[in-house]
């Protein structure tokens, strides 16, 4: 089914939202529209119809505007009478599409002007107003009968379709938005849909009335094609077989809340404002894309850095601690839990609470709390209570187990803010989407440097895998950019001391979602080791179970001892001392060979004041 | 019929007892059983310990760690269960998690079960949309009851949907909260099971989580056709072993 974007009114906007590929852009020649358009078509790719929607307009203004615009379409939207459109089809036209070949005594047929006829619709419909319209239109298109002609923003009920009687295919519109992807899946399977030609969108996809969201319109877009491998959640929470809600009933109202609320609030313009608002004075963003001189001469290929080592609490974790406490109180939550490690998921949480003046609690195992004094400081501090997880092996996975029986425990008033891209859907996919700013700012900042913005390259290390989906997001459905995962390969990856899951998991459940896991052969999970405390984590987010099953990225596993190497070179090459999960990555360089010409960007997640004290074990400081 | 149903149609409310198995030892699984049974017990949970078990609290947590330490195992626990039915007659349900049950294989796991007389299986992380969709099948192919968890929040849609699906019981978790959680029902807990009660659904509800002594199985069964209990029971036979359930029983029904 083909696609048709209208409304279109900013330049800027109008070249990103071709970018997309619609089949039909439309414009809207209306002085009463909040879309109507009184600028410069910018050049579009061929593939393009530009479509004029216009609303009982003179015939001499229309064809001005075929003119003047080179429009391929024309939708009449007002009460056009079958005369009027067969003037129409008749017209002498002059624009570049449409001048008629001197020699030729009709137009080529792809040159033809095309003319749609718009009815609207509401709970019922006669189609005996169609059949005059039948031989001199090329389309109808039905919408929701409104006030306005247009821009109601709300569906009519598409089952009144099945009583078409005409054979001429049609566009299906009216108020159509991303929650009517299913619905539209649904009518693409029915009898109705027989002579659907295309949808088209407008309103729904909106940040104000012309100026269309990209990022959702991107989202529509692949989740209605099936054709193409896509990496990206589906509607029932799956990435490929990985991921779903496997969680008990006692969650499921929550869970459920979420779902049905976290994209909706994420599109909402005050949301996006005062997230990218706190993003940029609070967090410090964008952060900077560094050319890393010295080390791309050692390695002997252009390596860029992706500073989110920069960002208030010194890594990538508060990108989603901040979108997630937005969402919290949009929720009307008032008590904030959360899990932690190493203590820097459980410090950017203690530090957005703070923030938000809410209450924080933040479950740490036994072990961790003795291992990471500092990050317990800062927590309490910041005016977090953190909570000593005593059950199974007192560590991360344990804290994660915790966190959940307190979220069964106080279903209503609280909210589970999860650290990485992990747990039941739609933690894993709202997680990504929060961290996708990293991939988003790397896309211009790399066009800026380099003129493009793909890399032949995006490498980032994975535990549960938060800042490797945000790097990746992006890039995901473009096909020239390699993904490479790095996992911590502890000791080794056959020492049993290990945290190398695409290697050493087995598909399974943990914390709420169908992953790779570490587990027995019996099911009980294990648990992993790495010298990293944010890598070791006994599963992987169902993202990347999905990226390293279908080979989109290549996953390799570094040992402590190339990253501990990895991360005293960075600090004496470029000044920077990198976190220990940021040294997995960094560590690649030793054992993959890039060409001098690609462009390497590793996302350097996080700064290494954490891990001071290991690096001082480690190299006997 | 299964056992379960043929339970649902006496006349009388049910008590129904969860223990661990591979706790406190290894090989008490059968004795537990065995002694249930012979103390008046109506039906077993008989637990297949997790090393994550999300839903349960300290008690059941700590008895689970304990009995794979013991070295329980799925193959274990079958093997221990192979000559159950020579002995026991009243329903057995195993509880557990589903990842070890993913791991042994879910058709392979339902044949096992039949083979040995289990009669249902209760797991909290199994939704029931992925249920219905991807196994239920399996489950019918093999005569298993799959018992559903509804909670206070669970909606009046869903709560429906659930009793479409089930056909055994509906085990009704007393309050938000993991297993072993607090003691004794306030007017919240026996509004909630007035109003379920009232709801007329085609599957009888047992009562779970929060249970503990004979006051609050008598609350529960009030309003229910039986209680389970849990966490209780794994303390007492953590304190007094297994030879004394006799007494724990008699505390419950007296």
């Amino acid at each position: 089914m083909k696609l048709k974007i209208c409304g279109m009114k900013y330049q800027e906007n109008i070249e990103q939202v071709a970018a997309l590929q619609p089949d039909y852009l439309g414009f809207i020649f209306y002085e009463k529209s909040a879309r109507h358009f009184d600028t410069v078509i910018p050049e579009l790719s061929k593939s393009i119809k530009k479509t004029g929607v216009f609303v009982d307009a003179d015939l001499e203004f229309v064809i001005k505007k075929i003119n003047t615009h080179n429009l391929q379409a024309v939708q009449l939207h007002g009460n056009e009478s079958p005369e009027y459109c067969e003037a129409l089809r008749h017209a002498e036209l002059d624009s570049a599409s449409h001048k008629k070949d001197k020699n030729l005594k009709q137009f080529q047929i792809d040159e033809k002007l095309e003319i749609i006829k718009v009815f609207s619709i509401k709970n019922e419909f006669n189609f005996d107003v169609l059949k005059p319209y039948e031989n001199v239109v090329d389309y109808f298109l039905f919408d929701t009968k409104g006030k306005l002609p247009g821009g109601n923003g709300y569906t009519f009920d598409w089952n009144v379709l099945n009583n078409y009687p005409s054979t001429k295919p049609f566009f299906l519109s009216g108020g159509i938005g991303i929650e009517q992807t299913l619905d539209i899946k649904k009518f693409k399977k029915s009898k109705a849909s027989k002579y659907c030609y295309a949808i088209d969108v407008n309103s729904k996809f909106e940040i104000e009335p012309g100026l269309k969201n990209i990022e959702l319109l991107k989202e529509f877009k692949n989740k209605l094609s099936n054709n193409k491998m896509n990496y990206n959640v589906n509607e029932k929470g799956y990435y490929g077989e990985f991921g779903g809600a496997f969680i008990p009933e006692m969650l499921y109202p929550n869970v459920e809340e979420l779902r049905q609320n976290y994209l909706k609030i994420m599109a909402e313009p005050d949301f996006k404002k005062e997230f990218d608002q706190l993003l940029k004075d609070y967090v410090g963003r964008p952060s900077p894309l560094y050319f890393a001189k010295r080390l791309s001469e050692k390695y002997n290929t252009k390596i860029y850095l992706k500073r989110e080592d920069l960002n208030h609490t010194g890594a990538h974790k508060i990108n989603n601690t901040i979108g997630q406490i937005l969402m919290a109180k949009r929720l009307g939550k008032t008590r904030i839990i959360a899990e932690t490690g190493a203590g820097q998921h459980g410090v950017a949480t203690a530090t957005v609470c703070a923030l938000m003046g809410l209450e924080c609690i933040v479950y740490m195992g036994e072990i961790d709390i003795a291992r990471q004094a500092p990050n317990v400081a800062r927590m309490k501090m910041l005016g977090a209570t953190v909570v000593p997880a005593l059950s199974g092996s007192r560590t991360l996975k344990d804290a994660t187990n915790e966190a959940i029986r307190d979220w069964i425990n106080n279903p209503v008033n609280t909210h589970y803010i999860i650290g990485s891209a992990i747990g039941p859907h739609p933690y894993p996919d709202m997680v990504t989407r929060f961290q996708s700013v990293i991939s988003e700012e790397i896309k211009w900042q790399l066009k800026e440097q380099e003129g493009r913005e793909n890399p032949d390259y995006v490498v980032a290390c994975i535990g549960g895998g938060s800042n490797a989906a945000g790097t990746y997001y992006h890039y995901l459905h473009e096909e020239d950019v390699n993904i490479i995962a790095v996992e911590a390969a502890g000791l080794g990856i056959d020492s049993g001391e290990s945290a190398a899951t695409s290697v050493l998991g087995k598909e399974g459940i943990i914390h709420g979602c169908k992953t790779l896991l570490m587990q027995t052969k019996d099911g009980q999970i294990t648990e992993p080791y790495s010298i990293s405390a944010g890598l070791d984590y006994p599963g992987v987010g169902p993202m990347h179970a999905h990226l390293s099953k279908t080979g989109r990225a290549q996953f390799m596993s570094i040992t402590d001892s190339d990253a501990m190497a990895a991360g005293l070179e960075l600090s004496k090459l470029e000044g920077i001392i990198p976190a220990i999960e940021t040294s997995h990555a960094l560590a690649i360089f030793e054992h993959k060979k890039f060409k001098p010409n690609d462009v390497v960007v590793v996302s350097l997640s996080g700064r290494g004041d954490k891990d001071l004290n290991t690096y001082i074990d480690y190299f006997k400081l | 019929m299964n056992r379960i149903q043929t339970k649902l149609k006496e006349d009388k409310k049910l008590l129904s007892i969860y223990f661990t198995a591979g706790y406190p030892s290894i090989n008490d699984t059968v004795s537990i059983i065995q002694n249930l049974e012979k103390n008046g017990v109506n039906m077993i949970e008989i637990g297949l310990p997790f090393s994550d078990p999300l839903a349960d609290g300290p008690t059941i947590q700590a008895s689970s760690t304990q009995a794979l330490k013991n070295g329980m195992t799925t193959e274990v626990l079958f093997n221990q269960l192979k000559d159950i039915r020579k002995t026991v007659s009243i329903p057995l349900i195993i509880m557990g998690y589903f990842n070890p049950m993913l791991q042994y294989g879910v058709e392979a796991f339902c044949k096992k079960c039949q083979e040995i007389g289990i009669d249902g299986l209760i797991i909290p992380d199994l939704p029931v949309d992925v249920y219905h969709e991807e196994y239920q099948a399996i489950f019918e192919k093999y005569g298993l009851i799959n018992v559903f968890l509804i909670t206070p929040q669970t909606s009046v849609e869903r709560i429906n949907f659930i009793d479409s699906i089930s056909n055994g019981f509906i085990y009704m978790v007393s309050s938000a909260s993991t297993t072993g959680a607090q003691s004794g029902f306030g007017d919240e807990q026996t509004n909630y099971f007035e109003r379920i009660d009232k709801m007329n659904l085609n599957n009888p509800q047992i009562i779970g989580f929060g249970i503990s002594n004979n006051e609050t199985f008598r609350q529960a069964t009030q309003y229910a056709k039986g209680a389970i209990i849990g966490s209780a029971f794994v303390k007492h036979v953590s304190n007094k072993g297994v030879n004394n359930i006799s007494d724990f029983v008699k505390s419950i029904l007296n």
